[in-house]
């Protein structure tokens, strides 16, 4: 993993005394909170609904064990135990107050992490496949082009006042997209170029919110040397056309839209011509300074073949869930859910956080990462170690076998936490997830993503869930609308709306009914999404709208 | 913060516009702590929406206004403004939602 330099922790830290001060000049009354709100936001502090709430940058979405124990060190000294992951792989505090917030900075810069650019309209934080170096799948590792995108994206001051906010995601895997690459303003690929040489494919303008839009492409390959000046053209075009007069049309996905991608592309290409690549093009020696940070494990040759056979029913199961191939002969990708039933989506006590970090050192060369499915995951575990890290995750209560089922849900925080949403989120992907407990029917039902967002800003992905689910609220009354057949992959698309709002109770029924249609007409193994594309939308409208 | 009192002062303008119908409250948050608070009967602030000010009354409500905008400029609370209600309850779902708190909170189950 990549670790800070001299400047980098300087930098870091020099930002927590410069908040410490304004905290203090706030409390006291020398700033206003006109003049503080927006000093508060670049260091990821938000006022929410109930309270403030602290977002933390996971570059990313990768923790060394140390800095995951600092997270639970926060939750349990400045907050009430626990701490949220969320779509863009951060973590999120519900409940600091705000003279403890610098403190909570230095601890975070005491391992190297921060909560810049977790807010404001700048460029976030930049997300990634959580199985990053560990999937064979993947044609190259994206952390290191990851990295370099942290960096050439952090305090950018050609960047930091964007029309809008600005997200990137990146995978190594075109395959099989874990980072959702197409609902991103930028999405980059590590894909082959004609002569097998490794390069980008830039897709540009995708995006959820209320107005979802599956990216294009905007370069099919991009040489490495040339993607940040690459880039540097893409967003000195979205800087200067890019609308400010309306903020909901004011992102990436609008201006393509409204210019076309061939016109985008073209004042890409001209703006790329007439800058000076040089200046901020990057050495073969740096990606290489940069890739090394990243470089593989020291994988053990000596694994002893895992009996399944002699293990625990539930052992079996969960592996057979939450397990993925690895590319190392004799070593595994463990997925941790955070997917409790009985707990909000993503949520992780701070006594867990422990656990998975104790379990990242003695099984996983001491990394974990989050993923934007609100997960964690250890990424080289040892087949022979797997039944000690299952028993480790029994012990915490972090065991749910239900990696990609019905039971995996996606989902903002909603109006119980929120200042934006229309409605609550974590209440219904509860019952949903209590109605299809039994871990037989989830295996049965196979892969479902059901992303729910509390409002239209779709936090919670529901545009690209296979059943997605919009919270929306009229007279006091909270509703729900239902899209279906999205898809956050490699064939993404947005899901069809399906019609009328549902009430919680309509709703959690009415899934029910769909899934049980599902069972009812798959042919052999088919996934939902593929049974959906192939009979199309109208069979399960009718059994969602059987009883309402 | 629980009932604390702000002083007056008798020439500032608030920024709180009150343009709702019906009887009136003032909520904010409190600038430290950041949570929810309502205006009292004797102008100062409870996290109880149970002690709410709720006024039709245009002086009471002026009053209000110029309270809350004393509050924040002595750095109390943040971001105050009217809500209308209807039988004494806040009449918007969001703030009837805000008066109780999280439906659900992962820190009750720890």
């Amino acid at each position: 993993m990549y670790r800070y330099d001299e400047f980098d922790a300087e930098f870091v830290n020099a930002r927590v005394a410069q908040f410490r001060d304004q905290v203090e000049r706030r409390l006291d009354g020398r700033l206003s909170e006109a003049e503080f709100r927006p000093l508060r936001l670049m260091n990821g502090l938000y006022l929410q609904l109930h309270a403030y709430m602290l977002r933390v940058a996971v570059p990313y979405g990768t923790l060394r064990s140390e800095q995951l124990r600092m997270l639970a060190h926060l939750a349990d000294k400045y907050d009430k135990g626990y701490g949220h992951v969320t779509t863009r792989q951060n973590m999120q505090f519900n409940w600091p107050v705000l003279g403890d917030v610098p403190d909570m900075l230095a601890d975070l810069a005491s391992v190297e992490m921060h909560a810049i650019q977790t807010s404001g309209n700048c460029i976030r934080n930049v997300t990634c496949d959580p199985y990053a170096g560990a999937a064979a799948d993947e044609i190259e590792d994206p952390r290191p082009l990851a990295e370099l995108l942290r960096q050439w994206s952090m305090l950018h001051p050609e960047f930091s006042f964007l029309p809008r906010k600005f997200k990137i995601a990146v995978t190594g895997a075109p395959t099989h997209d874990r980072a959702m690459v197409r609902a991103h303003d930028i999405g980059i690929e590590v894909v082959r170029g004609p002569s097998g040489e490794v390069g980008y494919h830039i897709i540009v303008g995708g995006g959820l919110g209320r107005t979802p839009i599956i990216g294009e492409t905007l370069r099919a390959f991009c040489p490495k040397d040339e993607l940040l000046p690459y880039l540097d053209a893409t967003m000195r075009v979205y800087n200067r056309f890019g609308r400010r007069d309306n903020k909901y049309k004011a992102r990436i996905k609008i201006l393509v839209r409204e210019t076309g991608i061939e016109e985008f592309r073209f004042l890409v290409d001209e703006e790329f011509k007439a800058l000076d690549a040089s200046d901020i093009m990057v050495s073969q020696a740096e990606r290489d300074r940069i890739a090394a940070y990243f470089a593989p494990p020291e994988y053990a040759s000596d694994i002893k073949a895992l009996d399944l056979e002699a293990q625990p029913e539930a052992f079996r199961k969960w592996v057979e869930t939450n397990v993925h191939t690895h590319v190392q002969p004799g070593y595994a990708i463990v997925n941790i859910s955070l997917k409790d039933p009985e707990r909000a989506p993503g949520d992780i006590t701070a006594e867990q956080m422990r656990a998975v970090a104790d379990l990242a050192d003695k099984h996983s060369f001491g990394e974990i990462r989050t993923t934007h499915q609100q997960n964690m995951v250890l990424a080289h575990v040892r087949q022979d170690e797997l039944r000690a890290v299952w028993d480790g995750l029994v012990a915490a209560q972090l065991e749910d076998a239900n990696i990609n089922l019905i039971g995996d849900i996606i989902c903002c925080p909603g109006m119980d936490f929120c200042a934006l949403a229309t409605a609550r989120s974590i209440p219904v992907a509860q019952k949903i997830a209590e109605r299809f407990n039994d871990h037989a029917r989830q295996q049965a039902i196979g892969e479902m993503q059901i992303k729910i967002s509390g409002c239209i800003n779709a936090c919670g992905h529901h545009h690209v869930g296979h059943i997605g689910i919009l919270g929306l609220e009229k007279a006091g009354v909270e509703f729900y609308q239902v899209t279906l057949g999205g898809d956050a992959t490699q064939t993404a698309r947005v899901g069809d709306r399906t019609g009328k709002g549902l009430s919680e109770a309509e709703l959690i029924d009415g899934i029910e009914r769909i899934v049980d249609r599902y069972m009812d007409v798959r042919e052999g193994n088919e996934r939902f999404l593929d049974t959906y594309q192939r009979l199309g939308a109208e069979t399960f409208k009718e059994a969602l709208y059987a009883d309402a | 913060m629980s009932e604390t009192k702000s002083e007056l002062p008798p020439t500032i303008k608030t920024s709180a516009k009150h343009k709702g119908k019906g009887p009136q409250a003032m909520t904010a948050n409190e600038l430290r702590s950041g949570l929810s608070v309502w205006m009292t009967q004797d102008f100062g602030w409870s996290r109880d929406y149970a002690d709410a000010l709720l006024t039709e009354d245009d002086a009471t409500i002026e009053r209000m206004q110029d309270v809350a905008n004393a509050a924040e400029l002595s750095n109390t609370v943040v971001g105050a403004y009217f809500i209308d209600t209807v039988n004494g309850a806040p009449a918007r779902y969001r703030e009837r939602f805000r008066t109780h708190g999280p439906s659900y909170d992962t820190a009750d189950l720890i």
